[in-house]
């Protein structure tokens, strides 16, 4: 089914997700995704021909317009209540260009 | 429990600081609770009435709690003070409830074991040198223990229904819209559920009732009138019937388990429900947990992608944007984390998704279809919760490609593909150590299966039972 991937592989794709891998950390990944292959080999077994995915558990609606009344807000400090850094208001991030300024 | 303690008015008080006090007592050994609650403030709050009045409660810390610290157990979230209250707080605390702590749990629910929790595992209140399960072990150790009679935790694969199984306790999860999510963090989506767990039938009716009801704020609630679930509760089984899930049985080794269930399936024939055995098909059975694994991390790894320290979080500083997201990153997850989320993009590639994520959502139909079928005759499926008790802290021995396993350990997932209502209930002992049986009905007939359930305490007597933590 799929090829087998290399510890180099997946501190790539970690990479991607924006955080990184220990060497020891990859190659505990390669190994797990190993076994992970071979259980997903499992799913080959079941005949999906004419089925259509399922993406939730009930296929009703439960949503709707409602009506446009302002409800639970919260205020500006709180939105920033959590923000390690913030500066006027807003949460700041590094500064990328003309660092120096 | 809860009507005893609610009817206790002059001693609500007394109650809920006693519960405190032995959940303390007990952190030292359980390691069960995260972050304990400021009681006084909500004493002084109690409502005059509500059917949880003084009622000492524990939430698992991935239910957002205004000013109180919502960790899920990771260290991204260590420092994280939520500014509102979960849609499920604000009911709790209406029915008066008292909040007395944040429980551990697996790191970002994202576990069986409570092994991965940050701040280290839960002890089993029957051994200490055993797992609880998890992912909401903190609250499933609170409840069998004796400090709180209900505690609330979540469920995307079985993460009440296991722990509620090793604990020896009632782990309730609702069919999916029953109870609202608004102001849980998310796992997977389509496949979180919030569940609780109580140390008796009537309590589980209780909660059931304080909880469920449409909620706005979570597109998935739904509408269907909350029943009225203690005064339907009937225990009579005569024309009731049980399909034996016999995928799990035939695939069980534990000779206490076997003989347990038998047993117990052998009382609820002479109480007048009829008990068959049902096979489904062995192959999807052996899908369900690599089709719950790709649709759960798949699901995780988009719904995090918003951790990442800048409007909230344990931030670790970097010189660019990139790197600070990649150094809160790589400081905030667990290996285990970090793992799921490589594994779940890989499946969300492009070139993946055909073979492995949408395959896997097939999978999910075709399980679910085979659900809808069984329970056009049957009133419940039902089967061991588990093969053996609650597995020692350092146990690695599990053979991950044996159909015991791929089925017996893992077909609880089945509840979650289909949202149907399902409960682990306490059903006997292997040794010291409890052992649950799980049950599964149709959608939104919960007063069914709390009928079972009943039925069944009625049979073992495991009602209000409690550890004896040595």
């Amino acid at each position: 089914m799929e090829e087998r991937k290399d510890a180099a592989y997946f501190k790539k794709l970690a990479e991607q997700l924006m955080f990184r891998l220990t060497d020891e950390e990859a190659e505990w990944i390669k190994k797990e995704f190993d076994t992970l292959m071979d259980q997903l080999h499992l799913l080959d077994a079941v005949d999906t021909e004419d089925t259509e995915e399922m993406i939730w558990p009930f296929e009703d609606e439960t949503t709707f317009m409602r009506e446009d009344t302002v409800t639970h807000v919260i205020s500006q400090d709180d939105a920033l209540a959590n923000v390690t850094t913030k500066i006027e208001g807003h949460f700041a991030l590094p500064k990328v260009v003309m660092k120096d300024d | 429990m809860i009507k005893e303690m609610r009817e206790d008015r002059a001693n609500a008080e007394k109650n809920v600081r006693e519960a405190f006090e032995k959940a303390q007592a007990l952190q030292d050994k359980l390691n069960a609770v995260v972050t304990f609650a400021d009681i006084d403030a909500q004493l002084a709050a109690l409502p005059e009435d509500g059917l949880l009045r003084g009622v000492p409660i524990a939430l698992k810390d991935l239910v957002s709690t205004k000013g109180l610290r919502t960790t899920a157990e990771s260290n991204i979230l260590w420092n994280y003070i939520p500014v509102f209250d979960a849609h499920i707080v604000d009911k709790l605390r209406d029915a008066g409830a008292v909040v007395i702590a944040k429980t551990n749990m697996d790191e970002l629910a994202m576990g069986g074991t409570n092994l991965s929790a940050y701040s280290g595992p839960t002890h089993n209140p029957y051994d200490l040198t055993r797992m609880t399960g998890g992912s909401s072990g903190g609250s499933a150790a609170l409840v069998a223990a004796g400090a709180v009679p209900m505690a609330i935790g979540s469920d995307t694969g079985d993460s009440v229904r296991k722990p509620a199984a090793f604990c020896g306790i009632v782990g309730v999860k609702p069919t999916y819209g029953r109870i609202s999510r608004y102001g849980i963090l998310p796992y997977a989506s389509s496949l979180d559920h919030v569940g609780y767990f109580t140390r008796s039938i009537e309590d589980a009716c209780v909660t059931l009732q304080v909880l469920a009801g449409r909620d706005d704020r979570d597109m998935t609630s739904s509408f269907l009138e909350v029943p009225d679930y203690l005064k339907e509760l009937d225990s009579d089984m005569h024309g009731r019937k049980i399909a034996v899930l016999g995928n799990v049985v035939k695939n069980l080794k534990n000779p206490a388990t076997i003989k347990v269930f038998n047993d117990l399936m052998d009382a609820l024939r002479e109480r007048g429900a009829q008990v068959d055995m049902y096979d489904f098909d062995e192959d999807l059975m052996k899908a369900i947990l690599p089709a719950y694994y790709l649709i759960a991390n798949c699901e995780a790894t988009s719904n995090h992608s918003n951790l990442d320290g800048i409007r909230f979080g344990n931030v670790v500083k970097g010189e660019t944007m990139e790197e600070l997201m990649k150094n809160t990153r790589t400081n905030g997850f667990g290996p285990l984390i970090k793992k799921r989320f490589v594994i779940g993009s890989y499946g969300l590639f492009e070139e993946n998704q055909e073979r492995l994520f949408r395959k896997a959502q097939k999978v999910r139909r075709k399980v679910v279809a085979a659900m809808k079928e069984c329970l056009k005759e049957y009133d419940a499926i039902m089967a061991p919760a588990s093969d053996n008790p609650a597995p020692h802290l350092d146990d690695s021995s599990a053979d991950e490609l044996s159909a015991n396993y791929l089925i017996v350990e893992n077909y609880m997932a089945m509840g979650n593909f289909s949202g149907y209502p399902s409960m682990t209930v306490p059903m006997g002992f292997d040794g010291d150590m409890p052992l649950g049986l799980n049950m599964t009905c149709r959608p939104f007939e919960e007063t069914t299966m709390f009928d079972f359930g009943k039925a069944i305490e009625e049979i073992t007597g495991y009602k209000d039972m409690k550890a004896e933590v040595k």
